[in-house]
Order: structure tokens, then sequence, then C-alpha cells
């Protein structure tokens, strides 16, 4: 019997086309619009995530909101950290001294100098070429020891394996001796800066703590740090961190701890993304709602014109709820096909756009059927009204209208 | 004869209170099995009143009615549509085809909404339709036919499914006198093939064709008697 119904719906569907087609738009707009968005924002977030597993770890970094509180890490919480916390290679400063000096044979090179950990050197970007990395031990002992690129060692001394040599550190005033213990590859993040200036940027690392000597600042006024991950686990060592931090420092619950992905698919990209999907699926939530009035509008009118039909039809036996079911068939039907209009026009617009922006692109099969689900209940729910209408009338009165 | 229509004391008022009007006024009436019954009575007199009520079609305002001796007079509203479906055909003035729908889909629906499977409604509704002349309209939409190919059409509607009465409101009151003749020919075989009919018309004329004559006249019935001039 429900075969007929859904017969008697597509052949009244059919009759009137243009009508029909008019009001599914929304429809068709509305899940046209979320499907894209959904497929464009997955095609980013495993394209972006593919980029990263080639580049490889990733790290956290932590900071303090200064509007919050000026209190700054010390080298024994981040030791607390790396001790504490799973699943981490370890725990480094990551502090910049721009705009140092170094200096040899009474000659002065711009450089970029980073001050952190020996953990830095798992940051998956560092590749000893010469030499070694600082060690821990150079770290606690606060040794004077430095490590260049291969850029600033070729630079400043005309050749590559420079380990053994020293060079001087301007520290605003005071030139303190480095002794060269290693040379590492130039790393992106030194040609990322090398592109601000004309001459490239001369790189080097040196321990936390010597660094804080040579410029004589405190050593526990850390602004911030990273933590470098050894896997997928991002988010529990993100949660463990806020609470060791907010612990050890006393900051529960003000909110005043930033931690930020540095490198990854990191919550600020993930939110960008996050406010277009909800800008569009508002939109589409509008888009849909006016749809579904525009169905509950065209089936009420579908009832007027068909009153003496259905006086003919409970004349002849129909039940009640056979009328319910006539026309709740004909919006479902009606929203059903535009939602799979919609459908093939979002995954089109998707594809294009995913191809001219190389990214990579994939349909959830979830949001196949969550459109099916969602454009059928609309036509169900818009479609309750007048078909309760229809389904109510009095045989006599239909089939007196003309 | 067995009794398959009994009307006990039924009055129909409409706006009760100030402007009311007793559309049917105390009406008793009985219809055996195989009757052939014309009510005939002016326009106003209460006919179509009268045929909603045997058609199930309405309640009366007090009294009763049973059918086949079932009390149907205080029924819901799909109560009231199981027993149009089961017991009566309907044959309207104004034809009541759904012009979107073929003749042999027209023919089906009531079928349908019995629950006869597709098969078995095909052939029902071919053979409904092969026996009022129209084997060659099945696919034919209303519009596609004379007003009297589409009468026929509802008379095959109405007999399709075998009920055990057929009403027919002013079945000729649409058509030209030729159609009018086809149509009541058909219908007086309807009856002596053994049908239960009651036609309601306000045409002497149509009415002289039946076995028996009720007249109404302000809802009330003033005349109830066997046709003299019947003719088989
Ligand atoms: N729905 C209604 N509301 C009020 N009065 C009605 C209604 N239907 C019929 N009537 C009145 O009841 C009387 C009988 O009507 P009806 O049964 O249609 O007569 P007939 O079919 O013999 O012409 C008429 O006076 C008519 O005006
Ligand atoms: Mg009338």
């Amino acid at each position: 019997m429900y075969l007929e119904y859904i017969k008697s719906a597509l052949s009244s569907i059919r009759s009137n086309k243009g009508r029909s087609f008019l009001t599914m738009l929304g429809i068709i707009i509305g899940i046209a619009a979320v499907l894209t968005v959904l497929i464009i924002g997955d095609g980013m977030k495993a394209t972006v995530n593919g980029e990263l597993d080639s580049i490889g770890a990733t790290s956290i970094t932590v900071s303090m909101d200064s509007t919050k509180t000026d209190k700054k890490f010390s080298p024994e919480l981040l030791n607390d950290i790396e001790e504490n916390i799973d699943g981490i290679y370890g725990v480094s400063p990551s502090q910049n001294m721009g705009g140092s000096f170094i200096v040899r044979d009474n000659l002065t090179y711009d450089a970029y100098i980073s001050a952190g950990f020996a953990a830095m050197e798992k940051s998956g970007q560092v590749t000893i070429v010469h030499g070694r990395y600082f060690s821990k031990s150079d770290v606690d002992e606060a040794k004077k020891v430095i490590v260049l690129s291969q850029t600033t060692a070729k630079k400043i001394f005309g050749y590559e394996n420079v380990v053994g040599q020293s060079v001087q550190l301007d520290a605003y005033g005071p030139v303190v001796e480095f002794q060269v213990v290693g040379v590492r590859k130039d790393m992106t993040l030194d040609t990322a800066f090398a592109s601000f200036s004309d001459s490239p940027t001369l790189m080097a690392d040196a321990p936390y703590t010597s660094i804080c000597d040579a410029y004589g600042i405190a050593s526990d006024n850390i602004e911030s740090f990273s933590i470098y991950l050894e896997g997928e686990n991002k988010e529990e060592v993100l949660s463990k961190t806020r609470s060791v931090v907010e612990n050890v420092m006393g900051l529960r619950g003000e909110n005043a701890v930033k931690i930020s992905s540095s490198l990854g698919f990191d919550s600020t990209t993930d939110s960008i993304l996050n406010i277009i999907t909800s800008v569009v699926a508002i939109i589409a939530a509008i888009s849909l709602l006016v749809g579904g009035i525009g169905v509950m509008n065209i089936m009420t009118v579908s009832v007027t014109e068909r009153t003496r039909e259905i006086g003919i039809r409970k004349s002849l036996g129909a039940r009640t709820s056979s009328i319910l079911t006539q026309f709740l068939a004909e919006a479902a039907i009606l929203t059903f096909t535009g939602g799979m209009i919609g459908m093939l026009l979002g995954i089109t617009i998707s594809y294009i756009i995913c191809k001219v922006i190389d990214f990579s692109f994939y349909v959830n099969p979830m949001l196949v059927l969550i459109v099916v689900a969602i454009s059928t209940a609309i036509g169900l729910f818009f479609g309750i009204y007048p078909a309760k209408r229809a389904a109510k009338l009095d045989p006599i009165e239909a089939l007196r209208t003309e | 004869m067995k009794k398959l229509v009994e009307i006990k004391d039924v009055c129909k008022i409409y706006n009760p209170g100030e402007n009311e009007v007793r559309a049917l006024d105390h009406v008793s009436l009985i219809i055996g099995e195989g009757e052939f019954v014309a009510i005939i009575g002016q326009s106003g007199s209460g006919k179509s009143t009268l045929m909603n009520m045997l058609g199930c079609l309405d309640t009366p305002t007090s009294g009763k009615y049973f059918l086949h001796g079932q009390d149907v007079s205080h029924m819901t509203d799909d109560e009231q549509s199981d027993v149009r479906n089961r017991e009566i055909g309907f044959i309207f003035q104004g034809f009541n085809l759904i012009p979107s729908l073929t003749a042999l889909e027209n023919v089906e629906l009531p079928l349908i909404y019995r629950g006869v499977g597709k098969k078995e409604r095909e052939n029902l509704s071919k053979a409904a339709l092969n026996s009022v002349g129209l084997s060659k309209r099945m696919t034919h939409k209303p519009n596609e036919m004379s007003g009297g190919q589409q009468q026929r059409v509802a008379i095959a509607r109405a007999i399709a499914q075998a009920p055990p009465i057929l009403l027919a409101d002013e079945p000729t009151g649409n058509l030209d006198s030729g159609s009018s003749k086809e149509i009541i020919s058909i219908i007086k075989r309807l009856y002596n093939e053994g049908r239960t009919v009651i036609i309601i018309t306000h045409d002497p004329g149509i009415a002289k064709q039946a076995k028996r004559i009720i007249t109404i006249s302000d809802g009330k019935i003033v005349s109830d008697m066997m046709n003299p001039d019947y003719v088989d």
C-alpha cells in the first residue's frame, strides 16, 4: 500500500514539475552549501596533516597570557614536565635572541640565536653535519658552547666544518667567547627568516643557561617553552601540561596559560575552520528552514487545490492515516529529491574547488547518510501540518468544493 | 427479504438554534437486500442529506442507522471510512474522478484502500471497466473522455469491489439524454445482477425506472410505494 502512496506522490510531483523544483531550491542550496564546506574542510585537514607528517615531529608551545599574569616559567618547572609527562622527547625554552652579533676577526655579523635545552635537538628539524649538538651537561653547567648552521659557518669562516673554532658573542656590551661544538643543516625556519632580509640571517643554537649568563638575565624568566612530542598524543600532553603548569604556579582556574601547537593542525587553524563551518552551517540552517517553510506552503496550496480529490478518496474508504501518509510521502519525497540534487551539486562544487586549490578530496559516507536523513526529516516535519489538514477534511465539505 | 438498511427516526439539523434547518425530520426507512429504490424530491428537500447519511458520509443529529444490523450512526471517521469502503459504491452527479489518474487507476482506488494486492486489483478493475464497455479506455484520463464515459468509469469504480449497496446521487444530472439512457440501463443491469440500488433524483422520468419510489419533501418521507409502472 505504501508503494501506492509513493507512486501517487511521484505522479503529483511530476505533474507540477516547475513548482516542485522551485520548492526544492531552498533545500538544494542548503544541502549543497553544507556539503561543500564539510568536504573542503575535511580535505583541508587531511592535506595539512599529510604535509605535517612529512615534516616530522610536532611540538607544543606554552606561554603565559601577559594580560592575566606576569609570572614567568622556571627551568625547574620545565624539568618537572619533562619528568612527569609521558610520550614526549623533551622540553626546552624557546627563547630567541634576535639582534645579536657574532664577532670574529673584528668583523661583526647579525645573528639570530635560539637559546634552549639539549632537547631542542629533538625538535625534528635539527640535523647535525659536523661535531655534536650541545648536551644536557652543557646546559646544566652553562658551558659557553654553540652550534652554527651551515650557512653561518660558511659566512663567518669561509668553510663548513668549524668544530673547535670559537666565536665572540656580543651580548649588548659584554663580549663572551663561545666554543663551536657542532654544525647543523639549515632549517626551514632559517630560510623563512632569511627571506625577510636581503642578506641571509645567521642562525645558531646555544644552551639557554649560557645565553642567560652571557646576557646577564635571570634564568627563571622563561616566557615560553616547547614540548617535543613523540607521537599522536597531542591532546593528552596538552591537558596534562596545562594541569602541571597551573598546579605548580598556582594559576588554577585563571585560564592564564596559553598553549598552542607550533607545528601541526593547530587549534588556531582548527578554530578558523570551525568558525567558517559554523557560519556556513547557520546559513545552511536558515536556507533549510526557508526551504522547509516553502515545502509547507506548497503542500498547503496543494491540499487546498486537491480538496475535492481528498473528498473523493475519503468517500471511497481512505482513512485519516491514508491521506496523512499520502501527503507526508509527497512532502518527504520533495525534500529528499532536493537533498539528493543538493548533494550532487555540493559534491561537484567541492570536487572542483579541492582540485583547483590542491586539497585531497574525500566524501565521508556518513555525510551521504546524514543528508538523506536530514532532507527526509525536513519534509516530514514541515509536511505534517498540511498533511494533517488534508486528513482532517470533512468528506462532504470536500466533495462540495469545485 | 433481509433488511439491509434500517433508518430509525433520524433527524439531521443544520445550524441548531435560531436559523436551524431540519434537512431530515424524523425519517424512518427500511430497504431490503436486492431492492431497486428511487428517492425523489424537489431541490432542497433533503435528498443529498439522506444520501450522505445512507452512504456513511454523515452522522445523524438524532436517531439510528443500522447497516446489516450494525449500528453505524455513531462511529469514528476511520470506522465510517471502512464501512464505506466495504459496503457502498457511490455514483455521483459530477462523476468525482481524480483528474490526474487514468480510468484504470481511478477504478483501483477503493481496492487500494481495501488492501487488495496489485495483481488482483488490476484484474478486478479491468473486469469492472469491461462490464461498463470501457475496455478500450483504461489508460485514458478523465479529461480525455465524454461525460457518459466518465460516469461509466465512476460506475466501474463503484462496482469493482462488489459492495452490497450502489448509491447514486443524480447520476444523470450532468449528462445528455443519450448518455443518461445508457447509464440508467447499466444501473438497471446491475440491479438485475442482484445488487441493491438506491438512486436519488429530482427527475420523475428517472424515478419511474425503479421498482420502489420514495418521495421526500421538507425532510420528511411523504410517500413510499411500489412503482406500478415498473417494467423489468
Ligand atoms: N451544510 C449545510 N449547512 C446548512 N444547511 C444545509 C447544509 N446542507 C444542506 N443544508 C440544507 O438542508 C436542506 C436539504 O439540503 P439537501 O439535502 O442538499 O437537499 P437536496 O439534495 O434535496 O437538494 C436544504 O435546505 C439545504 O439548504
Ligand atoms: Mg442534492
